[in-house]
């Protein structure tokens, strides 16, 4: 998968879909955005990814025109998203953080409805609207009402949906929050097939896994700022080493073992009841820490993950 | 973003063809209810009251032909009304309904404007089959219920009041953050309105300045225009429709510039 990403990267380098410099958003005195930069190349799967309250949300609003920004520069295909608002959303399909079909209408109602907004000709919706279906495994339910959907259908049928117009660009706001591990993993599964086809693609998260499993290249984002942006593995490889170890101890053995690692580590972080250790020799540490006789309830060693740059860059985690 | 932008047509159709859409589903169940509401105060007041000013009844009319298109009129204003406040609100706050659309090229001024033409569609469709069952009823009393050929531009002009009472209930409902308030539209505004407005008994004949006040109210001219439409009007009429037009054009970019604020950040 990572050489695909990595070809991905490079193929998509020629033209831009999504561009924005100094991209600032207010509500009041409250500053959501404070001034971001960011470039999304043709044929990309580019992610967001903070916690809550970070600006991903507004960022996104703010493609898809439902939120106006306050200063800066924001376009999509070279149109500029406050002079030609109309013409950037007929080129944009949304999934947004909030279900929001029509429940008045059914499963392929939703689709065939909604492609009239964009003035497409009947026949090529209801062409559309069946290929879609098939393609997120509803087309067993194009008659059923849309309460009777649970969740993970429901999100799958907003896939659908943001396909209707053909976009230039797929904007997917937490497109996976809240579903179970089953249907989480078949919409990722739409979206990798999406970003196979070339497809371009921008999502935020507050998933580590989705953001590595989707993205080609990824922005942290934290209280209104991108504070690191790169490929998922390169930016665990600038930011982080390349191993971890999670040691979980009482508060009064933690204090012992910090001074006692820190020296064949790159860095120490230390999150509630546990210490990580970065380093690229676990080795040596898991030695240092057994002789010194301090007693670790439980020792986790792992790869260095996206969860832990985020720490590293913030000093917390992600997810609470 | 100051100034205000004019829906465009095309969108504004999308958005009615949206309700159109789910109104052929149902309309056979919604249709009734909005049929009997009217029969209702037809027969009771008409036939009840009626009963006791049946001497000379009122300038020339019947009590019922009296209140018959009155009841029109306002059933024109319920309808859009309905329409314009629980039914948008729901979609606007309830099923995010607008929020979907908006992401669309289907933008917010958009949406407004195909609820007016919605409420007024929905006024007309309603008050079409009341108009229809009135002129049936009058082939069986003494009197017609609708005596007057001009009586075929009652339609269109449902369509026009329907659009008027969709903008002052939009612009209700772009105000209120609860259901709940709309009970204070309905018992403050509408009902007032629903019984001094020349329905049931003439207005002008009150002391001064109830007429007056009467004028200055979109009920009052709605009731006027169908009345000298089923009975044969007189060029007068041509200023309560004139009343119409201004009031509802002057009010309608309002619930258009506070509803693309609600749902446009």
């Amino acid at each position: 998968m990572n050489t695909q990403t990595e070809k991905r990267v490079g193929a998509g380098a020629g033209e831009t879909t999504l561009f924005a410099r100094g991209l600032k958003k207010s509500y009041g005195s409250f500053e959501a955005v404070k001034g971001v930069d960011f470039e999304v190349h043709r044929g990309e799967c580019f992610g967001f990814l903070g916690p809550n309250g970070a600006g991903k949300t507004t960022t996104m609003k703010m493609i898809y025109a439902a939120a106006v920004p306050t200063d800066g520069e924001l376009k999509v295909a070279g149109l500029d998203v406050r002079s030609a608002e109309r013409e950037v959303k007929r080129r944009i399909g949304v999934v947004p953080q909030e279900n929001n079909l029509d429940e008045d209408l059914k499963v392929k109602e939703n689709l065939l409805v909604y492609g009239r907004y964009f003035d497409l000709p009947r026949k090529l919706v209801r062409r559309r609207a069946e290929e879609l279906l098939e393609f997120v495994q509803l087309s067993d339910k194009a008659g059923a009402k849309v309460d009777q959907l649970s969740g993970g259908m429901k999100r799958r049928l907003l896939v659908a949906r943001a396909l209707i117009n053909d976009p230039d660009l797929i904007v997917l706001d937490e497109p996976t929050t809240g579903l179970d591990p089953q249907a989480r993993h078949l919409v990722w599964d739409k979206l990798r097939q999406l970003a196979g086809e070339g497809k371009t693609l921008v999502l935020t998260t507050h998933y580590m896994d989705e953001a590595a499993q989707l993205c080609d290249r990824l922005c942290i984002m934290e209280s209104g700022r991108i504070i690191a942006e790169d490929a998922p593995r390169a930016l665990i490889s600038e930011c982080v080493s390349p191993e971890v170890l999670e040691f979980r101890a009482g508060p009064e053995a933690l204090e012992k073992l910090a001074p006692i690692v820190e020296s064949t580590a790159d860095d120490v972080d230390r999150v509630g009841d546990t210490l990580l250790v970065y380093t690229s020799d676990a080795e040596a540490v898991t030695r240092r820490v057994r002789e010194s006789g301090v007693e670790v309830r439980n020792t986790l060693h792992r790869q260095a993950s996206l969860e832990d740059v985020f720490l590293r860059l913030t000093g917390r985690r992600l997810v609470d | 973003m100051g100034g205000v932008r004019l829906p465009s047509p095309r969108g504004a159709f999308r958005v009615w063809q949206r309700n159109a859409t789910i109104f052929r589903k149902y309309w056979k169940t919604i249709l009734l209810p909005n049929l009997f509401e009217p029969l209702l105060y037809l027969v009771a007041l008409g036939l009840g009251l009626g009963a006791f000013i049946r001497e000379g009844g009122i300038n020339g009319l019947t009590y019922t032909q009296y209140i018959a298109p009155g009841l029109l009129a306002s059933n024109a204003m319920f309808a859009a009304s309905f329409e314009s406040t629980f039914n948008t609100y729901i979609r606007l706050k309830i099923g995010r309904i607008y929020d979907a659309i908006i992401s669309t090229p289907v933008n917010a001024e958009d949406v407004v404007a195909g609820e007016y033409l919605w409420a007024g569609t929905r006024a007309t469709l309603y008050g079409t089959a009341f108009l229809g069952v009135l002129t049936v009823i009058g082939l069986f009393s003494e009197a017609p219920l609708i005596s007057s050929p001009w009586a075929l531009l009652i339609p269109p002009v449902l369509l026009v009041i329907g659009i008027m009472f969709s903008v002052m209930g939009t612009l209700f409902t772009s105000l209120i953050s609860s259901l709940d308030f709309y009970a204070y539209y309905f018992t403050l505004v509408i009902t007032p309105l629903f019984l001094f407005s020349g329905i049931f008994f003439p207005i002008e004949d009150f002391p001064s300045p109830v007429p007056e006040i009467a004028w200055f109210t979109p009920l009052y001219h709605a009731v006027n225009v169908c009345r000298a439409l089923a009975t044969g009007p007189s060029p007068a009429v041509l200023v309560d429709v004139a009343w119409i037009l201004v009031f509802t054009a002057a009010l309608s970019l309002l619930p258009i510039r506070f509803m693309r604020k609600r749902l446009i950040s």
